[in-house]
């Protein structure tokens, strides 16, 4: 421990940057929550009317289950796809094959797409018009077109690919990481005790990755809690309310309805999630001895 | 030798010198002398002074500079606006409240009531004349002016909804709902999709999908700007009309993938591809329908007005740009209204074939020749602007979740709208 008070002065201009880039906006964010200003005028008065009317909003419903939805299934499949695709590097990596640093480079090109872009590459291959992509493609093999974008609960499904499309090479980053850190010894010993790969996976990569798996858990449920880009170029949250997660809503409410009050009121909603969550998984992992 | 270089090297300098004397009355953020004693600002879009189309911006760069040679004291410091229409004009409402917005803006036509609302546009009546006025469209002359007769802004261009149809499968205009199933219905026998119309979450749904309430004389909003759509009579209209698009899905004169369709492309491609038979789209698409389809193909497609409940039930939605003034001082109010009238709704519209808001203007360009331009000026007859006011962004979300949700089959018309009246009314209260 550091008694030496004098550090602080070393500390303070990072304190101060950070502070000013990310603790003052939040403050704002929460001092506006509690407001009634509107994109149209300044703030007149102060109280809980923004909560009262954005969490009384009978759409609330919807909405919240379309996020736990949508952040349930990208979260799970981010993590699944980056540890399938990590775990494959690895081992081609051992294998000493060909072509891993392109399939790392391709993986990793897509996450360098804007959320945006990414929303609208995913709406042309998801098209239902008779020359959509996927759907010609199904149409080729004798397959019956699928209805991607229209049918509510599709709707759902194609945004979450379109989320893990996207999102998986930040977890195959975090996982390869942490995967080529696992002492190959432990392995090896496996191995002589005739241990199954599957029995290696579960018994030694899982729980030798168990720091990873809590870190990316936090992250990327985090960066899905505040994804409303893609989801605005793909569907805008439609058909009707089928995809509108909370980021989405908050948009639409200070940006349709101009109502600045009401939407830092469930912008504090979405904090408040986030960290709960990130306490939950803390406290989950952490307790288990995570590395 | 060397005069023989002395001479080339300060006629080349004498040029560069001429040359760039107009680019020096012209930035990225000024049009006039920098050293002019007078500043203006003037917010506009990237379409024209500063287009990515070379001849685009030419065109509007000669014409800044006539009009600001008639005011050597004067320069005008110019902003652009971005794409986010929503987003910009709230905050330039913002900023000229605060006293820091500009002297002269675009504003556009279904922001300008929350401006006019809010007090804070300057009269041009001194700058146009009363001939000049009685001749704008009807919708527009009531859009621009406030209840004592000033004309706040000058509406310079409009844009209107159409029916476009492949005349090899529908050679008649439907002129009525049910009109247009029937031929709708006739596409998909021949293998097409049907009628196509923007469904999804957009503001193009809510805007196309209007004119079937606006025909039958329902109102979105009263005389103080208070929603009624959910109202007495209007509630009937708005069901009919909701009913309507239901119908076609329903029916499978309309695909359901409608409720996906968030942009005017989608049409355009799908005409290209032979894949449609007719669709509810913008009249700046039938230039675009020309530049993609084979002269042959585009033969087949004509546009006719919007149909409506019946016959004589006709309306359209329309759009636009105007241009405003926001100064105290009466020269840059007058700059501003010469910017709106002599470059942009006139000279500016031709060029660019944008439709004019007055009907004499389509006569006084040939650039306005065409049976195209006789449809649109027929149609605009029966013209409908969205209402000016702060609520209508919410009124349009809320529709297109309603549209959605009944063209999905997830709520029932009845159910849908009463949702999405009592979110509409909510967000009024916190207005």
């Amino acid at each position: 421990m550091i008694r030496d008070r004098r550090v602080w002065l070393w500390f303070a201009p990072v304190m101060l940057v950070l502070g000013g880039v990310y603790l003052v906006p939040v403050a704002d964010v929460i001092r506006f929550s509690f407001s009634d200003a509107t994109l149209l005028r300044p703030v007149t008065g102060y109280g809980l009317d923004g909560y009262r009317a954005a969490y009384n909003d009978d759409s609330l419903g919807v909405v919240l289950r379309n996020t736990g939805l949508f952040t349930l299934l990208s979260v799970i499949s981010l993590q699944a796809m980056g540890l399938a695709i990590a775990l494959l590097l690895v081992r081609g990596d051992r294998r000493r094959l060909y072509g891993m640093g392109a399939l790392r480079t391709i993986v990793l090109a897509a996450w360098v797409i804007p959320g945006i872009a990414n929303g609208l590459i995913w709406q042309m291959l998801f098209s239902e018009a008779p020359f959509g992509a996927i759907n010609s493609t199904l149409r080729l093999i004798g397959l019956a077109p699928v209805a991607w974008l229209s049918d509510p609960g599709n709707a759902m499904i194609s945004a979450v690919i379109a989320n893990v499309w996207q999102g998986s090479a930040f977890s195959m980053i975090v996982f390869y990481a942490a995967r080529r850190a696992v002492d190959p010894v432990l392995y090896e010993a496996a191995s002589v005790d005739g241990a199954s790969p599957v029995a290696q996976f579960i018994f030694i990569t899982i729980p030798q990755m168990r720091g990873a798996l809590l870190v990316n858990s936090i992250l990327v449920t985090i960066q899905t809690l505040n994804t409303f880009d893609t989801i605005l170029a793909l569907t805008g949250g439609g058909p009707g309310r089928a995809t509108e997660v909370l980021s989405l809503n908050i948009f639409n409410r200070v940006f349709y309805s101009y109502d600045l009050g009401g939407g830092s009121a469930l912008a504090v909603l979405l904090l408040a999630i986030s960290m709960a969550l990130t306490v939950i998984y803390l406290l989950v992992l952490m307790r288990k001895g995570a590395r | 030798m060397r005069f023989a270089f002395a001479y080339p090297l300060t006629a080349a300098l004498a040029l560069t010198a001429t040359a760039a004397l107009p680019q020096d009355l012209i930035t990225r953020d000024r049009v006039g002398p920098a050293d002019a004693p007078n500043v203006m600002t003037f917010r506009l879009t990237a379409f024209d002074l500063y287009s990515s189309d070379d001849a685009t911006r030419e065109f509007f760069e000669e014409r800044f500079l006539a009009l600001m040679a008639e005011y050597p004291d004067w320069r005008i410091e110019t902003q652009l606006q971005t794409d986010n229409i929503g987003q910009e004009q709230a905050r330039m409402l913002e900023q000229v409240r605060a006293g820091r917005g500009p002297d002269c803006a675009m504003i556009d036509s279904s922001q300008l009531g929350l401006f006019k609302s809010a007090g804070v546009l300057s009269p041009m009546n001194a700058h146009f004349t009363q001939d000049q006025i009685d001749d704008l469209f009807p919708f527009v002359r009531d859009g621009v002016s406030d209840a004592d007769g000033n004309i706040l802004a000058w509406w310079w261009f409009t844009s209107l909804q159409v029916l476009y149809r492949d005349t090899s499968l529908v050679p008649d205009a439907p002129a009525t709902w049910e009109d247009l199933q029937a031929a709708a219905l006739t596409t998909v026998e021949a293998g097409r999709e049907g009628v196509l119309f923007n469904g999804g979450r957009w503001e193009g749904t809510a805007f196309d999908w209007l004119p079937n309430f606006w025909a039958q004389g329902g109102e979105l909003v009263d005389a103080d700007g208070r929603p009624v759509f959910n109202e007495g009579d209007n509630r009937d209209k708005m069901l009919a009309a909701i009913n309507f698009y239901k119908d076609l899905v329903d029916s499978g004169a309309a695909p359901s993938r409608v409720t996906t369709i968030i942009n005017y492309d989608e049409f355009n491609a799908a005409a290209a591809a032979g894949t449609a038979g007719l669709f509810m789209g913008g009249n700046w698409q039938y230039g675009q329908l020309r530049g993609t389809l084979s002269e042959e193909d585009f033969a087949n497609w004509e546009l006719s007005e919007l149909p409506g409940p019946s016959a004589d039930q006709r309306a359209t939605g329309t759009g636009g740009w105007t241009i405003g003034a926001f100064s105290d001082d009466a020269t840059a109010v007058e700059i501003c209204a010469r910017i709106a009238y002599e470059i942009y709704a006139t000279e500016g519209n031709a060029y660019q074939g944008l439709l004019p808001t007055s009907a004499s203007l389509y006569d006084a360009y040939d650039a306005f020749d065409g049976p195209e331009y006789d449809a649109f000026a027929e149609a605009l007859v029966n013209g409908v602007a969205r209402p000016g006011v702060a609520i209508y962004p919410e009124i349009s979300n809320q529709l297109q979740v309603l549209l959605g949700d009944v063209l999905s089959g997830s709520a029932t018309p009845e159910d849908a709208l009463d949702a999405a009246a009592a979110a509409v009314d909510a967000a009024f209260e916190r207005l």
